[in-house]
């Protein structure tokens, strides 16, 4: 219990300190990178529910946020519904398609799940890239943003608090019993189906709660820059997600976290440079997955004596 | 609990980053570094160097040195809008200049409006841009319909052309040129056919084949990028070229260093868009900008849209020297009061809003076609040094 | 009809072509169990070998596309020995991490060589008249019969040589071939090393038709990709068939359907194969 409590309490210190200091102490720009972090937080973090938590590499994780952008986006512009509405909605649409994409391919698992979701990853951004009557193709929709007078501090505490609440569901999700057969299945599929584990319902379910949260990260990421291009749903995006939830840990829950807000600060710096940034993020990357497989977290737990026993918690 | 920590120190350490404003006037650069237009940010490298050095020479702007800070946009309107946010909140720039694609420019004047932070056009062609008629956006460049109105249509009325093909790519450059074209050759009764291709591809055959089932003696190729290079070469293999001619509608992808080895031959009689000749000065602000890229780079200037982006920082730091400040008031107040000397003419923008022509200055382009690999200005005819060579 | 006759033509060359670059990661999948992400990358790395060997160091053109096929065999046996063989076993690593790596190349290949396209020069110049209908490049005549050639060697090397029994046999049951006294890792390595020449052959082929671009690279790993699956991981005539049909289907649906969804067919056919015969037309059921 009293290891709880001290858990506890650095959240409360960490998540109050995050609530209270920075839209009074940081800039306009660093306000910025904490806001595009948060929404790297919930990417990261959902597409570490499939690919750490149940070992199935998406590619199409960015898709989905793009999905949900666009399905908010054109709402808004064409048919003049309001963002607030239109965000769930676009969520609802993606966790929709997550669920038929799903069913498709968890059965073949592996490599063909990672193909076909490479695939669906492109067909999506060359449907939308062309299809520029409804979405403006490479030159970009302009959305409405979700506050009628432009308040990056607004924005800020809506992405702080709607990333608490997912992380608290991912959090909730991956401790109950649902979890456990997450990781059940993780760990030995083939024992955990003998055990009585539905793996391919248990799949499904985690892909497309996965697609639900990319599709709201997307849909408010789309309606804070104002403008979404087919840059949300790409291939580099996608890879961007994953070296976060890479280097920061997968399989760990505070792993994708870190890596986010890591990734995100540091490329800002690095910037200063050129764009070398990815470069610089995929040495890392590579790095880590051929000599830390399992990212930071594990290599912090080392130092910190603790043991791992495969997946673990936070 | 060892990983929250870090959590929160990587937090403070971003809190402790506090940018304290140095003693120079800072003027952003918005142009595309990476990408498929790379070669453009090169182009505006050099261009900026040139100002720099013009500039601190006389004693900078506001009696300080001036420094440039270029930010990439990689071509994507995202990046750019992005990019352009942080010259505005992380250098705090006084004023912000370049660019030189449309979908990036329309993102971008938004996010200027919303600072209220003036932005000078160099080469983003798109009428939108100062239609929209926001206050703190400027263009000391081309805009498509001027470029078409009297230019391209022009030419090709005055050069006897009976039967066109437009073939543009997806962007906003793309379709604006193409449908004030279209709308110029109908005015015209020129018969036409419009085609539409994707800027990244790398195989046009099948769109070949089917423009050359039209025989048509002019192709217009809005096409910005190398794309443009393999469109050219690959017409020069099917036998559509030089038998009809192709007119690159932007200019510098027929100005870069790998055009003749991509496209070979078939470069041969190719016209294209341009805004610089060596033998055409338009004023003697032209001649100084020739010399000095030639002692700082050791060759000639080719892509002009060096020039362009040397063109606008001038008028940049000119307008904030005349406002004596950096309040953006005052430097959109002096910009509307511009008539400075550039390389390419007087700049004198537009007042009245209500069309494309506010806070717009059109500078003289020219028609250029490759002959003998060397550039032969064919058009319009005050500043020709040849005549046009149509091909068999 | 001239203008069928043409798509068709066109959907043969680029098809064969492509055949190749699938084959080189038809061998990786089926011998290691690994999708080479990186297959594009080493493409259009042969392609700028081959480009600066001719430019830079004046090689003639057929010579500089030998040594930088060379070069990218050594390349794919460096990252197979320091990346790729740790991974072994692990599915879902080594797909990440050839995922990285590609991204890693790729951004690479923008620092070292620069966003231009560069082509080498082609072997052949002009065009031809053929069947008297329509002109055709060259180059694209000759780099088809280029293929054939390798085509026929790879062939060879697989039915007739005692290597080319050996993968056979590894990709048949690798337990079974090492017990006979094949060293599946020595295998492994040369394998790679294969994988990454085949992509650095067509690579050498096609740069002088379509120059090389660092952002190109995704595009040829997918149609390797669906080719692949399409023909079935592991086989080599479906390799062939599939990269015909393919050629086939973009050329055509390009031409007669949409020029601008030209690149989405092949990923319809991706989709569709997966879902409703994921082991390819001519691969083993698993």
């Amino acid at each position: 219990m009293e290891k709880q409590k001290l858990s506890v309490l650095v959240l409360a210190v960490v998540f109050g300190g995050m609530a209270l200091f920075p839209p009074f102490l940081l800039s306009q720009y660093w306000l910025h990178v904490m806001i595009i972090s948060l929404f790297y937080v919930m990417m990261a973090s959902s597409w570490n529910l499939i690919a750490g938590y149940t070992g199935q590499v998406s590619f199409a994780h960015a898709a989905f946020a793009g999905i949900g952008a666009y399905a908010s986006g054109i709402l808004s512009v064409f048919f003049g519904l309001s963002p607030w509405l239109g965000i769930p909605i676009g969520s609802a649409v993606s966790a929709l398609l997550g669920l038929a994409v799903g069913y498709l391919c968890i059965r073949m698992g592996g490599i063909y799940l990672s193909l076909t979701t490479l695939g669906f990853s492109e067909i999506l951004r060359i449907i939308i890239t062309n299809e520029d009557n409804w979405t403006r193709g490479t030159m970009g929709l302009q959305v409405p943003g979700l506050f009628a007078e432009y308040s990056k501090t607004s924005y800020y505490y809506l992405f702080l608090v709607v990333a608490i609440l997912v992380l608290i569901l991912l959090y909730r999700l991956i401790h109950s019993d649902l979890g456990l057969s997450f990781r059940a299945v993780l760990n030995d599929e083939t024992a955990a189906s003998s055990s009585g584990i539905n793996t391919v319902r248990i799949r499904i379910i985690a892909f497309t709660i996965s697609s639900a949260i990319a599709g709201l990260a997307g849909g408010l990421y789309g309606h804070y820059v104002m403008l979404i291009s087919p840059d949300v749903p790409s291939l580099g995006q996608m890879f961007l997600v994953l070296a976060m939830a890479v280097i920061g840990g997968m399989g760990s829950f505070a792993g994708p976290i870190i890596g986010a807000f890591l990734l995100e600060i540091l490329s800002e710096y690095i910037r200063i440079y050129g764009e070398y940034h990815v470069l610089f993020y995929g040495l890392v990357a590579l790095t880590i997955t051929r000599f830390a497989p399992d990212g930071l977290m594990a290599v912090a737990g080392k130092f910190s004596g603790k043991k791992r026993v495969g997946v673990e918690t936070l | 609990m060892k990983r929250m920590l870090i959590l929160v120190a990587l937090f403070l350490l971003a809190v402790a980053t506090v940018s304290y404003g140095a003693d120079a006037v800072k003027i952003g650069v918005v142009g595309p570094r990476t990408g498929p237009a790379a070669a453009t940010g090169k182009a505006f490298e050099e261009g900026i160097a040139l100002a720099v050095d013009a500039l601190n020479a006389k004693g900078g702007v506001l009696g300080k040195p001036v420094e440039i800070v270029f930010e990439d946009t990689a071509g994507v309107p995202e990046k750019a809008a992005s990019g352009f946010e942080k010259l505005i909140t992380r250098d705090k720039v006084a004023i912000i200049v370049g660019e030189s694609h449309s979908s990036s420019a329309l993102a971008e004047i938004e996010v200027a409006n919303r600072y209220k932070v003036p932005f000078i056009i160099s080469e983003a062609w798109h009428d939108d841009i100062t239609k929209k008629g926001y206050k703190w956006v400027f263009r000391a460049g081309p805009a498509n319909s001027g470029v078409v109105d009297f230019y391209i249509a022009p030419f090709v009325k005055d050069n006897g052309f009976k039967k066109v093909v437009i073939v543009r790519e997806n962007s906003d450059w793309g379709v604006g040129i193409a449908e004030r074209t279209e709308m110029n050759l109908k005015r015209m009764q020129i018969p036409y056919n419009t085609l539409k291709v994707e800027r990244e591809s790398k195989d046009f055959y099948t769109e070949l084949t089917k423009i050359k089932a039209d025989n048509p003696d002019i192709l217009l190729a809005y096409i910005y990028g190398t794309g443009l290079h393999f469109f050219l070469a690959q017409a020069n293999e099917v036998g559509l070229t030089p038998k009809a001619l192709l007119l690159d509608g932007a200019g510098p992808p027929s100005l870069w260093d790998t055009f003749w080895k991509n496209v070979g031959n078939a470069g041969e009689l190719e016209l294209f868009m341009s805004s610089m000749h060596e033998k055409v000065h338009f004023t003697p602000a032209s001649k100084i900008f020739w010399e000095a890229y030639k002692k700082k780079f050791g060759k000639d200037p080719t892509d002009y849209k060096s020039r362009s982006i040397y063109n606008v920082i001038l008028v940049a730091a000119d307008a904030v020297n005349r406002a004596k400040s950096t309040n953006n008031e005052a430097i959109v107040a002096a910009l509307e009061k511009t008539n400075l000397e550039v390389t390419t003419g007087h700049v004198k923008f537009g007042l009245k809003p209500g069309s494309y022509e506010y806070h717009q200055w059109m500078p003289p382009m020219l028609v250029v076609q490759w002959q003998d690999k060397k550039q032969i200005v064919v058009y319009p005819k005050e500043a020709a040094t040849g005549s046009l060579k149509k091909g068999k | 009809m001239s203008e069928f006759l043409l798509y068709l033509i066109n959907g043969i060359v680029i098809g064969v072509i492509n055949a190749i670059s699938a084959i080189g990661v038809s061998l990786i999948v089926g011998i290691m169990k690994v999708v080479n992400f990186a297959h594009g990358e080493l493409f259009i790395f042969a392609g700028y070998f081959s480009y600066h060997l001719s430019q830079s160091l004046g090689l003639p053109p057929l010579v500089a596309m030998f040594v930088a096929v060379g070069l990218t065999f050594l390349v794919g046996l460096l990252m197979e020995w320091t990346l790729i063989r740790p991974t072994y076993g692990d599915d879902m690593r080594s797909l990440i991490i050839t995922f990285i790596l590609s991204i890693v190349l790729q951004n690479a290949a923008l620092l070292i060589f620069g966003p231009y396209p560069l082509k080498p020069p082609a072997l052949i110049g002009g065009a031809t008249n053929l069947f008297g209908l329509f002109y055709y490049g060259n180059q694209r005549l000759i780099s088809f019969f280029i293929s054939l050639a390798v085509l026929f060697l790879i062939f060879y090397l697989l039915k007739r040589t005692w290597f080319g029994k050996a993968i056979r046999a590894i990709s048949q049951d690798r337990q079974m071939a090492s017990m006979i006294g094949i060293d599946h890792w020595k295998m492994n390595t040369f394998s790679f090393g294969l994988g990454a020449a085949l992509a650095g052959v067509a690579g050498v082929i096609v740069a002088p038709i379509f120059p090389v671009t660092p952002s190109g690279s995704a595009a040829i790993s997918l149609t390797a990709f669906v080719i692949v699956v399409l023909g079935g991981m592991g086989s080599l005539k479906g390799c062939i068939i599939g990269g015909l049909l393919l050629g086939l289907i973009e050329n055509l649906g390009a031409a007669y359907i949409s020029t601008m969804y030209r690149n989405i067919f092949a990923f319809i056919i991706l989709i569709l194969v997966l879902v409703i015969r994921p082991w390819g037309l001519f691969g083993q059921k698993a």
